[in-house]
């Protein structure tokens, strides 16, 4: 990837905007249009958002929230696009949150599903089925080193809380290492290791550090990653017994605010965290998958990880997780029995399996690489035009866009986010929010995004900041 | 040693049958071996790879802990109905139901349906937006329940369920201590591992808050049926073992993976008082008997005569799609409410959809009566059998939910461990 200096982009923009100036100023910007899509969705008649509301005010869980002033009901979905009950067009550019990874109701996914649903939903690993066998051998494929044995879950937290306990128990230590701002999961363990305090629930925490995150935009040592691994073997130092059990980390934080560690934190991190004894586990579950452009983010890291737990992307949205770690460490489940009734089950590990299959037929990696990064170039292009924009990062098709209503105190632009999420909401764009302080635009749309769809996108969201 | 259990610690025994197991396989093959019911479906031939072949990728890439039934584990490649089918096409009559997972039936024609229409339509959004179907089956499913127990949180399996009830136990009373019964079996992450009580199903690792008490199990337990007596327990751990403040009570009304362990009569009315006096509130864990596998009720926790504050299901809940769901009051979803809750997979489209035409099903097959029906008449003739060979030494359950204790001394009760063994392998033939 040709990478433009930061310089010769000021130049390319100050040039754009001396011959554009005097155009733009004559010219209204236009409202961006939608790219064309050859699919009607079939005509909805089930009940409407108001009713859908009420229903789940009444039964569902009160701390279910939903994005949105007026909320959109979506009913059908097909490749990057959702439809809500009036058959409204939506660009989806956050992915049921970095989930849907083919598309939605990607057709060869669909059709794997079916037609394994048709034979058999479930029986369990107490029986022999190929399709497990045959999607494990596939993941096992697409892994570095070792890491060749799989344990199949359904969830992200599932998955990592398998890990962090194999991690327990290979080494025998307790202390669980993870960074702050960080997203692991709800249950017991994975909440410890969750580190924002929005997703805390006042629990025992046993066992589990936060260390310094090693944030380029806001953190204490900008882009020194190796600065900050320097914490990890403090925490070790002085709050362990020297030895750990092991270190959990995205290789760019999802649910944090698309947050891309600082370049040579993890080598640093993980080399600290091995002389510790402790394994290194690799929370792919939204990097994972090509959706940064490398098919697993911590490759970008140039590291090898004990350890690897995804989830999301995996199924394109069919309840899947899954843990893969070397032989060696595989063994210490044997000493006990585990066991996970839905967890490989048929359906879900062909479904697996095919999207394994699409990623590599259609490309998506390439994709993810090419149109995320021109998405990220026009991106930029946003931000030498709005102050509002504090800063852009991101690889592939997991990018973020921070709004900040000033540039030196980088003062989380909380108000104003909302503002120009549901505007471009209205222009026909979904995309996420996130971050501690929820200023940040998370734009993690299904791989098969195009230029045409990054331009809308983009596009959207300058016509709004223009307004602003 | 129940059934299920054992099975697990198989791999190094060989079977030494004793005689009573081998009179009992002979004894019908001298008349002609048993038939299976006529079922009038062709399953499709299967191109795939062989049991020997799918055997050995497990082996290499699904790890050394994943273990199978049967010294020739079967390959099994269709489902219909009660009925599953292996690579040759051999149909078996599926007496677990993946255990106790498939409750309508393998690929039962409406709930296909409702699945493959709504996997056409939309797989995945999240909650952040709206969509029908997740409110409809909260709906149809708290109509189930009895008393306040009326807001739902869906998850994806009995783990998660059941680490969310806790959560809430916690929250909501600010209480730590757990307690849940001897031989019961709750979930394989960190702290269902704690609530869990099999030592084959615990790895050492911290358990955080959690107390074991007596299991009012009426065929082990040394109180007999006696529920008072093993009641005591739980209010002895309470004063010795605690603040005398607790956060929760869990448990299953018939023991599943503990080997079909009904409660003693009684004992839940008794322990729910105990532990709401001591400030905790009570989960029922319905994993395995819900959804009326039990015949008599919908729900095994009415077997029992009592309303839990926090009830958790998964396995018969969505017939095998991986969907597990937690519900309780508004007062406890209240306390909750005060942070963000949130399940990225948790009450997708397909599987409200799945699970809603699991409760249609249900209803309109009439499946409950349908359980206790076939199950009242099942556990007679298993009696029968228990009248006829010393071996079984006990027979209990209710609805489709049956255990068989075999044991080689009926007054010892000395588990008949080679023989269950020997036993399974020749039903599966």
């Amino acid at each position: 990837m040709q990478r433009i200096t930061a310089a010769k982009r000021a130049l390319a923009a100050q040039a754009h905007r001396t011959f554009s100036q005097s155009a733009a100023s004559l010219r209204e910007p236009e409202l961006p249009k939608m790219p064309a899509f050859d699919y009607t969705p079939p005509p909805y008649s089930g009940p409407p958002a108001a009713e859908i509301l009420a229903k789940r005010k009444e039964f569902l869980s009160p701390s279910l929230f939903h994005f949105y002033k007026k909320p959109i009901n979506i009913v059908d979905g097909k490749k990057q696009y959702l439809f809500d009950e009036e058959g409204r067009r939506y660009l989806d550019a956050f992915g049921g949150i970095a989930t849907v990874c083919c598309g939605h109701c990607h057709p060869d996914v669909v059709s794997a599903v079916v037609k394994q649903m048709n034979r058999i939903q479930h029986s369990t690993v107490l029986y022999l089925n190929h399709a497990i066998a045959d999607f494990a051998e596939a993941l096992a494929s697409k892994m570095p080193g070792d890491l060749k044995v799989v344990f199949f879950t359904n969830s992200g937290t599932e998955a990592n809380e398998l890990a962090l306990m194999m991690a327990r128990l290979y080494t025998g230590c307790q202390d669980i290492i993870s960074i702050r701002n960080g997203y692991h999961g709800n249950a017991a363990g994975t909440m410890g290791a969750t580190a924002q305090s929005i997703w805390k629930f006042n629990v025992v925490q046993s066992g589990v550090h936060h260390t310094l995150n090693p944030d380029p935009y806001r953190g204490v040592f900008g882009s020194d990653g190796e600065k900050y691994a320097k914490d990890v073997q403090d925490l070790i130092n002085f709050g362990t017994s020297g030895h750990v059990a092991g270190f959990i980390s995205e290789a760019i934080q999802g649910v944090g605010g698309i947050i891309e560690l600082a370049p040579g934190y993890l080598p640093a991190a993980y080399s600290t965290i091995k002389k510790a004894g402790g394994l290194c586990i690799a929370d792919e579950v939204q990097s994972g998958f090509a959706r940064t452009g490398s098919f697993w983010g911590f490759e970008s890291h140039g590291v090898v990880p004990d350890i690897v737990t995804m989830a999301k992307g995996i199924g394109n949205g069919i309840p899947l997780g899954a843990v893969v770690t070397t032989p060696e460490i595989a063994e210490v489940l044997t000493r006990r029995s585990y066991f996970n009734t839905f967890g490989g089950n048929p359906v879900c590990t062909a479904a697996g399996l095919a999207v394994l299959n699409v990623i590599e037929k259609e490309k998506l990696q390439e994709n993810a690489h090419v149109v995320g990064s021109y998405l990220k170039e026009r991106l930029l292009s946003l931000k030498d035009k709005y102050e509002l924009v504090g800063d852009v990062r991101g690889r592939g098709l997991m990018l973020g866009l921070e709004l900040v209503t000033d540039r030196k105190l980088k003062t989380p632009a909380k108000t104003e986010i909302v503002h120009v999420m549901e505007q471009m909401k209205d222009m026909g764009v979904l995309v996420g929010k996130g971050g501690y302080y929820g200023n940040v635009f998370r734009i993690t749309p299904p791989l098969c995004f195009t230029k045409e769809d990054a331009d809308f996108l983009v596009d959207a969201m300058g016509y709004t900041l223009s307004k602003m | 040693m129940a059934f299920w259990g054992r099975i697990l610690k198989r791999a190094l025994q060989p079977a030494r049958p004793s005689s009573d197991a081998a009179a009992l396989c002979s004894s019908y093959s001298t008349n002609a071996p048993p038939q299976l019911p006529r079922f009038d479906h062709l399953p499709k031939p299967y191109k795939g790879p062989s049991a020997d072949a799918v055997l050995e990728k497990r082996k290499k890439f699904l790890g050394p802990s994943l273990f199978y039934f049967y010294e020739k584990p079967l390959n099994i490649v269709e489902g219909k109905m009660q009925y599953l089918f292996d690579e040759s096409g051999r149909r078996y009559l599926d007496a677990f139901a993946g255990i106790v997972t498939v409750s309508c039936g393998h690929c039962h024609p409406e709930v296909l349906d409702a699945i493959i229409e709504q996997s056409k339509l939309l797989q995945h959004a999240t909650t952040i937006y709206l969509h029908h179907a997740i409110g409809d089956f909260a709906e149809a499913l708290t109509s189930k329940l009895p008393g306040d127990l009326k807001v739902v949180y869906f998850v994806n399996s009995g783990s998660e369920a059941n680490e969310l009830a806790t959560l809430m136990a916690r929250m909501y009373t600010g209480n730590l201590e757990m307690i849940s019964l001897r031989n019961a079996y709750h979930g394989g992450s960190s702290g269902t591992i704690g609530l869990t009580a099999l030592n084959t199903w615990k790895y050492s690792i911290p358990q955080g808050e959690i107390h074991h008490v007596m299991n009012p199990d009426p065929y082990r337990g040394p109180f007999g049926s006696d529920a008072k007596a093993y009641a005591r327990d739980v209010q002895d751990h309470i004063d010795f073992g605690t603040s005398g403040k607790v956060a929760g009570f869990i448990a299953e009304t018939i023991q599943g993976v503990g080997g079909a362990v009904e409660l003693a009569p009684g004992y839940l009315k008794l322990v729910y008082d105990i532990v709401r006096k001591a400030g905790g509130v009570c989960i029922a864990d319905e994993v395995q008997t819900g959804f009326g596998r039990t015949g008599g009720h919908y729900w095994g926790f009415e077997t029992q005569g009592v309303i839990p504050d926090i009830v958790t299901m998964a396995k018969g809940i969505g017939n095998g799609l991986p969907l597990g769901a937690v519900v309780t009051t508004p007062e406890i979803a209240s306390v909750m409410a005060q942070k963000i809750q949130f399940n990225t997979y948790g009450g997708n489209p397909v599987c409200s959809a799945g699970g809603h035409a699991v409760l249609r099903v249900i209803d309109k097959e009439k499946r409950q009566a349908h359980c206790a029906d076939i199950g009242s008449h099942l556990i007679s003739r298993l009696k029968e059998l228990q009248q006829k060979y010393d071996i079984i030494g006990d027979v209990r359950g209710r609805g489709l939910m049956l255990g068989v204790e075999l044991v080689t001394d009926r007054k010892e009760k000395t588990p008949a461990k080679a023989e269950t063994l020997h036993l399974f392998e020749k039903l599966k033939e």
